[in-house]
């Protein structure tokens, strides 16, 4: 037997309690909706549903560094001279960016953003069938230490 | 600022600093602004970061196919709309035509060799004789590519074949560069590496907890590793290794500010499902 979702979940102790305290006060919105999809993220995990925790979890995983990029901005522009949050980008630039100014603190791998793209039925097909149960397993795991390298970052220099 | 991090980080002077900055935010501009032109290569050539006139070559992927150079010149400063020093002298040209002059004439491409360096470059986009001609490395030499074959998956199959067919469209999962190897080829040691940035790199003892491969075999269970070639291994055990010549023995990628001298090491055994089930 491979571990369980929900043990994964279980252990993965900042997919249930997280601070995200490295999320800019203001607007609001964006804790809620972090807040929000971790629950769901918890929630398909104890139900074991591997595609969809694979899915929520890219998705939380672009949502973070979003928030965490957006918030980091001023320090981005401090170090390089200039810098603009855009919105609009993706996984793929989000996790890009991450890597250049923060790999102290985590490097994000590009085979992850291949695994949230397993939302679209023509990447899925073309990857092996346990595609969805190694993605859903990796991505909880990158997730949950993303997730606590942020928190211990916000609490040193907040 | 598009695919930012794909641009190479180094300690430079404040001058190289600011002139790298100002091509960085064109070259990202031109990441966004021209769909139809997907941008593959960026050079900066001849690097010389005082000079009031900068160079630099794009090279793109286009849906439109074109011949030869287009040119252009325009101040660096162009995002507050003043036309001042230091300025860029633009060139670009399709992936096709600059691959042919390679071939063909490569004394037309030598100035854009000259003491220059890559801003940004999209491996996928680029053949891999441009990438070598502009010593764009994105791996070590004798780096194997593959993908973890969970136990359900090898217990399913039948032979090798079947199992690259199932693995090879994807994008490799891990690399590995071998660091002994038995006379028979039956046992090996190696490094696992992990693609970060279109650039593959060592793996740490903390970057491998999170992968279902390292996981699944604390768990006990058994782990397999589909190689390109077609090479299918079982893991024996991890083992972490504190070893500073490795890096330069093997060649690795790494971060010259973040130097790493641990690493997990990966003990496998040859396996050839076919035979086994035939025993």
């Amino acid at each position: 037997m491979i571990d369980t979702l929900k043990s994964i979940c279980e252990q993965c102790t900042h997919l249930h309690s997280a601070r995200l305290d490295f999320i800019s006060a203001q607007p609001h919105r964006q804790k809620d909706i972090i807040s929000r999809d971790l629950k769901e993220l918890a929630s398909a995990a104890s139900l074991e549903n591997e595609k969809s925790v694979a899915v929520r979890a890219g998705c939380l995983l672009e949502s973070v560094l979003y928030c965490f990029i957006q918030a980091e901005s001023a320090q981005i522009r401090r170090r390089r001279g200039s810098f603009d949050f855009n919105p609009d980008h993706s996984l793929n630039n989000y996790a890009s960016i991450f890597n250049r100014w923060y790999s102290n603190l985590l490097t994000i791998p590009d085979i992850i953003v291949e695994y949230r793209d397993i939302i679209h039925i023509n990447r899925e097909l073309n990857y092996p069938p346990d595609i969805c149960q190694i993605a859903s397993r990796e991505l909880l795991r990158l997730l949950n230490a993303l997730l606590e390298r942020l928190e211990q970052y916000a609490a040193l220099t907040l | 600022m598009a695919n930012l991090a794909q641009f190479n980080l180094r300690p430079v002077g404040r001058e190289e600093f600011q002139a790298r900055v100002l091509l960085e935010d064109l070259i990202s501009s031109h990441l966004v602004q021209r769909p139809s032109h997907h941008l593959a290569l960026a050079v900066w050539y001849p690097k010389n970061p005082s000079s009031p006139e900068q160079f630099l070559l794009e090279l793109v992927c286009s849906d439109t196919s074109f011949e030869g150079f287009v040119s252009d010149r325009l101040s660096l400063n162009w995002k507050t709309g003043s036309n001042t020093p230091p300025f860029v002298n633009l060139r670009v040209a399709s992936i096709e035509y600059f691959s042919k002059l390679l071939r063909e004439h490569p004394g037309e491409i030598a100035p854009y060799l000259n003491n220059c360096e890559v801003l940004y470059f999209d491996k996928k986009l680029l053949t891999p004789d441009v990438l070598k001609r502009f010593n764009v490395i994105t791996e070590p030499q004798e780096l194997a590519k593959g993908w973890y074959v969970s136990e359900s998956e090898y217990a399913k199959s039948r032979s090798i074949r079947e199992l690259l067919s199932l693995y090879s469209h994807m994008r490799p999962m891990f690399g590995l560069i071998k660091t002994e190897e038995s006379s028979n080829f039956e046992n090996c040691r190696g490094i696992l590496h992990v693609e970060v940035g279109q650039k593959w790199v060592p793996l740490t003892p903390e970057g491998i907890q999170t992968y279902t491969y390292y996981n699944d075999y604390q768990s006990g269970r058994p782990v397999y590793l589909l190689f390109e070639g077609g090479a299918l291994y079982e893991v024996l055990k991890f083992e972490v290794k504190t070893a500073p010549d490795y890096a330069s023995r093997f060649g690795f990628l790494e971060d010259t500010l973040k130097p790493n001298d641990r690493y997990p090491e990966v003990y496998l055994r040859a396996v050839h499902p076919s035979s086994q089930r035939t025993a």
